[in-house]
């Protein structure tokens, strides 16, 4: 039976924190050598992890859920063979904070995560390079931009499933350094009205790298619907028991990605409360609201590598090349 | 044959451990270290818990590791000193297999959660040092299925219920939720701290008299439709299983009301005696 977990209205209360830091608004305007060269949407369900089996992940699998880690595969490939950015910038649905949105300014963070809803899929060392100077940027563009916000400086905070799962996937070297943010479940993880404070992150996450010289690609680690079933398959990784939740919900995702193949990212923004209102999509976390805002909602075809589901969740691996697609980068800066 | 001597409702929040607390944490804290005074001199031999924050989403997590120790840094709260901490819980360990083995001989999918460097949830940590300071009570925990109908909760409780009176254990049972949700999206002071809707505050104070009276059919059929207007922690989940855990619901003591961080936030119990049978 499908279920819908997540449907508890916004709070009223929402910003408060709406002083520019005088920083960043001194910075605003300056040079805007940095540049995105791709959005990426990485799903990050644990499964993906287990079934590659990698030395830093504990439980072992048999495999399974192939089309979306071929995906990954050829992703992988374009990322280290062409883009070859200087950092990736991620938002993740299961760093779940209830008051402002954090960025992780930890140097290197690591340790040993144990993930509290899949531990028979998911018990990882973890460690990673995080671009300080980008993260500190990002957080005061976020304040600027009249959003709360918080410099995460813990080391001991555990790092969230979703971040390290789409981290792997992208990139399993590790070599990459990272800016990790937060979902500000508060106003966003239950409905969709807050997505508007995630598009005004993705707003502060552009001006922050635009002012870092550096290059950067995106990553919104979510899947898509997101009703899925109540007990798990043993093994795990059994494909004959995987399919979508409902016709209906599949049809939905499909419907987005057509719309996303097209480039018609307006039409998709348009749609989105309604694709939450009807699958759980998991997007109501706002990473790609925020991603595509971060990239001004290119009206360029988004290259679908693969759709599959994950214990009947949608999900799909899809690429925004901003450059090096003969599209060059008019999409950048508006 | 055990007993069942106490059944409660705390709220999980960390602020009610703070160096420098609002009135309301001050407060709630102050009646669940008493309720849990009262529990442990009723004899309490063991502590019976379902968290929220332990949410999961396919079938349902037993804690089965033996001895839980580490560093706890929440995720949210870290820049305070409430926010890390070190704990040491002891398993109950009989207590939770009997509790999973009820669930599973009910029908329920169970997982035996038993792993090195597993992430202990706020609320099971912040009630052990409220009820049990001392940490003397070994805790059989459970975690709370996102999905879980409240008849399923139900039956969870009796299921819990079944494997006390089962064993030669003297149990106080408590479920970790908070009430309305509606946190206050901005760093505040803790004197600053209220309920952030009125809406959701006349919602919980209504709830609370209907638990107060003991209409619990009232709580219950209402629980939806306080969950949807008032942004209720996991749908308040917490009441089914409480009255599972407690046969039949009698009045309840309201032992504290407040606000955390513009949640809603209570102190409940229930006297087994009084509740009826198991």
């Amino acid at each position: 039976m499908p279920h819908q977990v997540f449907r508890v209205p916004t709070p009223q209360q929402r910003f408060s924190e709406r002083e520019p830091a005088p920083a960043a608004v001194e910075r605003r305007g300056g040079g805007s050598s940095g540049e995105i060269l791709a959005g990426f949407l990485a799903p990050h369900p644990p499964h993906l992890v287990y079934a590659e089996n990698p030395p830093a992940n504990e439980p072992r699998s048999e495999g399974g859920w192939e089309v979306l880690r071929w995906a990954y595969q050829d992703i992988r490939r374009k990322i280290r063979e062409e883009l070859r950015p200087d950092v990736i910038v991620i938002h993740a649905p299961h760093w779940i904070t209830m008051i402002g949105h954090h960025v992780n300014c930890v140097p290197n963070p690591r340790g040993f995560s144990v993930e509290p809803i899949f531990p028979d899929l998911l018990r990882f060392h973890y460690d990673f390079k995080t671009d300080v100077p980008l993260a500190e940027a990002v957080y005061e563009e976020a304040v600027s931009e009249g959003l709360v916000a918080r410099r995460m400086d813990h080391p001991g905070v555990r790092i969230d499933y979703a971040t390290i799962g789409s981290l792997y996937l992208l990139n399993p070297e590790g070599d990459i350094p990272v800016v990790s943010l937060s979902c500000n479940n508060n106003p966003y993880f239950y409905t969709h009205e807050g997505l508007d404070d995630m598009e005004r992150l993705g707003t502060a996450t552009r001006r922050a790298i635009e002012r870092s010289g550096k290059r950067v690609i995106l990553a919104a680690s979510n899947s898509l619907s997101h009703i899925h079933f109540d007990e798990t398959p043993n093994p795990p990784e059994d494909m004959s028991k995987e399919h979508p939740m409902t016709f209906d919900a599949y049809r939905w995702d499909i419907r987005m990605l057509e719309l996303l193949r097209r480039g018609r990212t307006r039409e998709v923004r348009e749609l989105i409360p309604e694709y939450i209102e009807a699958t759980a999509a998991e997007i109501k976390g706002g990473a790609l609201s925020w991603m595509l805002s971060a990239m001004e909602w290119p009206e360029i075809p988004a290259r679908v590598l693969g759709y599959q589901t994950v214990i009947g969740t949608g999900n799909a691996v899809a690429e925004w090349p901003l450059v090096g697609n003969g599209n060059g980068s008019a999409y950048l800066g508006g | 044959m055990g007993e069942i001597v106490g059944i409660g409702l705390i709220p999980g929040l960390p602020h009610l451990l703070a160096r420098d607390p609002a009135p309301s944490w001050e407060q709630l804290a102050g009646a669940a270290r008493e309720m849990g005074e009262e529990w442990r001199a009723a004899g309490a031999e063991a502590l019976m818990v379902m968290s929220t924050q332990w949410f999961t989403v396919l079938g349902h997590n037993f804690q089965a590791r033996p001895q839980l120790r580490g560093t706890y840094v929440d995720e949210n709260w870290y820049a305070y000193d409430y926010g890390t901490f070190d704990y040491e819980i002891e398993t109950a360990d009989a207590l939770v297999r009997g509790w999973g083995g009820e669930a599973a001989a009910d029908g329920f999918q169970v997982h035996m959660t038993d792993y090195e460097g597993f992430p202990i949830d706020t609320g099971s940590l912040v009630a052990q040092r409220l009820l049990d300071p001392q940490r003397n009570l070994p805790m059989a925990i459970m975690s709370c299925n996102l999905y879980a109908a409240a008849g399923d909760m139900e039956r969870l409780g009796h299921a819990g219920a079944r494997a006390a009176a089962g064993l030669d254990l003297k149990v106080a049972c408590v479920a970790v939720s908070g009430l309305s949700g509606g946190w206050t999206n901005r760093w505040i002071e803790p004197r600053e701290d209220e309920v952030s809707s009125p809406a959701h505050d006349a919602w919980n104070r209504r709830m609370l008299e209907w638990l107060e009276a003991g209409d619990s059919a009232t709580a219950l059929a209402e629980r939806e439709r306080y969950s949807e207007e008032s942004e209720v922690d996991s749908q308040l989940r917490a009441l089914p299983l409480i009255e599972g855990w407690a046969g039949t619901l009698g009045p309840a003591q309201i032992r504290s009301y407040g606000p955390v961080w513009g949640t809603g936030a209570a102190v409940v119990s229930w006297n087994k005696q009084q509740g009826g049978s198991s």
